[in-house]
């Protein structure tokens, strides 16, 4: 983080975010210019609110949702990535939700795209973000028992797995 | 799963669970299947997946950007050019890296002589699931063997080529490499003319895939499937065209997109690409100068910048994304890979209820997954 | 007519010698016909087949049969043990059966039957017992999946093959089949009758689980299907009774269609002559089933029961019809065979465009290619 503040950051002109804004209007948002897209943040309670905005309106018609994950920032909470494409306009949208580290609930945005609903389960079972009703909360990829470790969570430690199978080490993460 | 028969007995009709996996020589990979089938219909699908599951993500945050290439292999293992493209553009877009054009030229040929490859496994794995057993299978590999026989001169190795570097190749490619590119497109327009008569006007191979595992485009783009499973549903979306990276944009070319959406749309579709591929490498060959093929000032230690990109590139499955988040320093803090196949499995269900028995092993191999980049 | 005893000897030790000489000759030439096979098939698909057991992989029959027979005889618990035992034996015993009618050469058959057609056909349709014994006595869902399917096909394909030979055996006025084979000495009943040939061969096909039809035993959806729990010995029964029914539908073939050992050379020709005939016109119509196993993906069970029933029942029917209507006249016999000739050859035209229309691709190209200027913007 401490690079970030000598870079310039880039403007917002030309870009999608005046639509963006108008279609979200009364959810408060945020954006910034990343490398390649716009990164819209949006409070955590509106998130699908938002989602469905943005795929109703007209002039943006987010009707695809490209990947959906989540990022641990360790202290400061995890943060759950929605990438946006229009398959009608040909434009892309980044969309964040941010978690507090203690509160990581969220709605599923499986009521938006059905195409989502692979996305949070993995999500879930990788960093123990629950995803409000959603349809099928199994495990996707880890066993059907291990619900209770979140392998990629920055406190999820690498290099000690090998000595955990055979052994039965408590983990000590937080549920 | 219990369905109540009125009649004047009190009949309790189940439906079989019929596993399929994960050791089965339909699924394509360790991939396992449950169907619920009530006679020979199928009633629904439930796919467990997670046995190739090795970790990567994670992984991938304790390699540097050039370690991390090699993952990128694994996952997707059949069209790793494709894969390794996607994380050294992402890597290049957070340095801002410029990278020379003959590096660039030789990276889209060598994606799209991987597309005919995947394509030709395609071919004769589908052969194979559909009852052709070994004909269609040695007439593709026997293809593809010429195209890896290539790689091989290039990179040294078969499978896992690790050939691409941020900023572009890891060396130069052979003396003789367009007079070997040469070779190879003419072995594979012979190839793909064998295949396309052996099948894909074979009356038994059309009864058997035309109108079977039917999406729709709605549902298609709902569901966020990509590649020739989208196309064959109708839907012209590629990224190669809609967002081009690397040369797409001064090449020639069509993408091929199916009208009804079922099994045999896609089979056409992949062989069109195939095609096309052959199109896009003779244009890149005839587009190829001498020059250098790494920036001249290349960091020995790649620090990215803080900030975040995902990157997408056309894989034969679909779209291959990365989306990596730096906060500094030479490891990304997140890593994750956008599999196509992983998508497109979603929609399996969908296609497959309704349908026969046999036409669910069909389905899945219309999908074409690939186990590593579904798991990683 | 019975032909005379061997030797003259006593008929029951006629009956056993010729008993061996049945054994011995579908066993060797049932190894033969898989080593075959193996070689054909590796042909068309552009590699070599056995090479290493023996002289050219000559060998590789014997091998495999001394491995099977040492293995482990594995019976499921929970097996039906009279049904799962005696299965083998009900798939394996008929096709040797209708051994006991086929004419090799004019004058040599184990018994020359008047009603030999029928008694073949007939013979060879009791292994469908033995299908739903394997599949049902096996205990295993896969096993009663495949069993099922093998019954439904075999039945629905026995009709159009019984109506295809009803139809040749009226046009040789007889159902012995050296009389039949007698007839054709100038010119094979394929001429006059391409439609039952035809029908013929699709439904030999169907009746013995080979490809297209082998949904049955389709190996990459119900593994193995009727026979996934045998192994050993009852395995190689189950395998040996589809090769050795190969072998004699193809002579059955050879005699009814090809003109056995008469055609091309007449009926005066040695035995020697004539056996070598009709062994390389058996010969033919087996290398004709190992093309198509190379050439066609597997039918899926509910289209090969409507290819049966709506395509090959009713050209089977109009052709007995049309046969019968053809014959009823007494016309002089160069008209009545031309006749029968053309009328037939319409038969196989109309099969073949049955088959087209129903699978033909109704739009005008399969994949509409997008330009790149044509970018939706």
């Amino acid at each position: 983080m401490t690079n970030e503040d000598s870079a310039p950051a880039r403007s917002l002109d030309g870009t999608i975010w005046p639509q963006v804004d108008r279609a979200l209007s009364g959810i408060t948002a945020s954006a910034e210019r990343a490398v390649l897209d716009v990164i819209v943040s949006i409070p955590r309670d509106e998130v699908v609110r938002g989602l469905k905005a943005l795929k109703a309106d007209e002039a943006l018609a987010f009707d695809y949702l490209r990947c959906l994950t989540c990022v641990d920032n360790e202290e400061e909470g995890i943060d759950v990535v929605y990438h946006l494409y229009s398959t009608k306009h040909h434009h892309n949208l980044t969309v964040k939700a941010h978690l507090a580290p203690d509160d990581l609930f969220v709605d599923t945005a499986t009521t938006v795209w059905r195409g989502a609903n692979w996305y949070e389960r993995e999500a879930a079972e990788m960093f123990g973000v629950r995803f409000r009703g959603h349809p099928d909360p199994r495990t996707l990829l880890m066993p059907e028992d291990m619900t209770d470790t979140f392998p990629l969570r920055k406190d999820h430690p690498l290099a000690e797995i090998e000595v955990l199978q055979g052994e039965g080490i408590a983990w000590g993460v937080e549920e | 799963m219990t369905n109540a028969v009125q009649s004047d007995h009190d009949f309790e009709v189940q439906d079989i669970m019929i596993n399929m996996g994960p050791q089965h020589p339909a699924t394509h990979g360790v991939f396992r299947m449950v169907l619920a089938v009530d006679g020979e219909i199928v009633r629904d699908v439930i796919p467990h997946i997670g046995y190739m599951h090795r970790g990567g993500e994670k992984l991938s945050e304790t390699m540097d950007f050039r370690q991390g290439i090699g993952f990128m292999d694994r996952t997707e293992y059949l069209a790793q050019f494709n894969a390794e493209l996607s994380y050294v553009m992402a890597v290049e877009a957070l340095m801002d890296i410029q990278v020379p054009e003959r590096a660039q030229w030789i990276r889209m040929i060598l994606c799209e002589l991987n597309r005919l490859s995947s394509h030709f496994m395609f071919t004769g794995a589908f052969g194979t699931d559909s009852g052709v057993f070994g004909t269609a299978f040695t007439y593709a590999f026997r293809w593809r063997e010429e195209i890896m026989d290539l790689f091989e001169e290039i990179t040294g190795d078969r499978l896992m080529y690790a050939y691409f570097r941020p900023g572009g190749l890891a060396w130069e490619v052979t003396d003789n490499f367009a007079q070997r590119v040469k070779y190879v497109l003419d072995q594979c327009r012979q190839g793909i003319k064998d295949v396309d008569n052996l099948i894909t006007n074979n009356e038994v191979f059309k009864a058997r895939t035309q109108n079977v595992g039917i999406i729709s485009a709605e549902d298609a783009i709902d569901w966020g499937t990509t590649g020739p499973v989208l196309r064959g549903s109708g839907v012209p979306f590629d990224v190669r065209r809609d967002e081009p990276y690397l040369f797409y944009d001064q090449v020639d070319f069509d993408v091929p997109v199916g009208q009804v959406g079922d099994v045999y749309d896609r089979w056409c579709v992949r062989i069109e690409e195939m095609r096309q591929s052959v199109r896009i490498v003779e244009q890149c060959m005839a587009k190829l100068q001498p020059g250098p093929i790494m920036p001249e000032r290349m960091p020995r230690m790649l620090r990215t910048p803080p900030g975040e990109v995902y990157i997408r590139t056309e894989a034969p499955r679909g779209e291959y994304g990365i989306y990596m988040v730096s906060k500094g320093g030479n490891r990304p803090h997140r890593l994750k890979i956008r599999s196509a196949c992983f998508t497109n499995l979603q929609a399996l269900k969908d296609m497959s209820v309704g349908n026969y028995v046999a036409d669910a092993v069909l389905i899945l191999g219309s999908l074409d997954i690939v186990l590593g980049e579904t798991d990683r | 007519m019975m032909t005379e005893t061997l030797f003259g000897l006593p008929t029951g030790v006629d009956a056993a010698i010729r008993l061996l000489i049945v054994v011995g000759v579908m066993t060797v030439v049932v190894m033969a016909l898989i080593y075959l096979e193996r070689k054909v098939l590796a042909r068309f698909q552009q590699r070599l087949g056995p090479t290493r057991t023996g002289p050219m992989g000559l060998l590789q029959s014997v091998a495999d049969a001394l491995k099977l027979i040492s293995k482990e005889d594995i019976r499921p618990k929970n097996a039906d043990p009279w049904v799962f035992e005696l299965a083998p034996f009900l798939v394996f015993v008929p096709t040797f059966l209708g051994f006991v009618a086929v004419p090799f050469t004019i004058a040599w058959q184990v018994r020359e039957l008047e009603l030999g057609l029928l008694y073949v056909l007939a013979v060879s349709s009791v292994n469908i017992l033995g299908w739903v014994m394997a599949g049902w006595g096996s205990d295993n869902r896969y096993a009663i999946l495949g069993a099922l399917r093998a019954v439904a096909q075999s039945i629905s394909y026995e009709l159009p093959l019984v109506l295809a030979m009803i139809s040749v055996a009226m046009v040789a006025n007889s159902l012995n089949l050296v009389e039949i084979v007698r007839q054709q000495a100038t010119v094979p009943n394929i001429v006059w009758q391409p439609l039952p040939a035809l029908l013929f061969f699709i439904c030999l096909l169907a009746e013995m689980n080979r490809p297209p039809f082998d949904a049955p035993v389709g190996e990459s959806e119900v593994v193995g299907g009727p026979y996934v729990e045998y192994s050993g010995i009852r395995w190689s029964m189950f395998f040996l009774g589809e090769y050795a029914a190969m072998f004699i539908m193809s002579l059955l073939g050879a005699a009814v269609f090809l003109g056995g050992g008469a055609w091309p050379l007449g009926e005066e020709l040695g035995v020697g002559w004539q056996l070598a005939l009709t062994v390389v016109k058996a010969g033919a119509i087996i290398f004709l089933m190992f093309w198509t196993r190379a050439s066609f993906p597997r039918l899926r069970i509910d289209q090969m029961m409507s290819f049966s029933w709506k395509i090959l029942l009713p050209a089977s029917i109009a052709q007995i019809l049309v046969t019968g209507g053809i014959l009823v006249y007494n016309l002089p016999s160069g008209l009545e065979h031309t006749l029968l000739a053309v009328t037939s050859a319409i038969g196989v035209l109309f099969v073949y465009t049955a088959i087209n229309r129903s699978v033909a691709t109704p739009r005008p190209r399969p994949v509409v290619l997008v330009r790149r200027s044509e970018a939706a913007r």
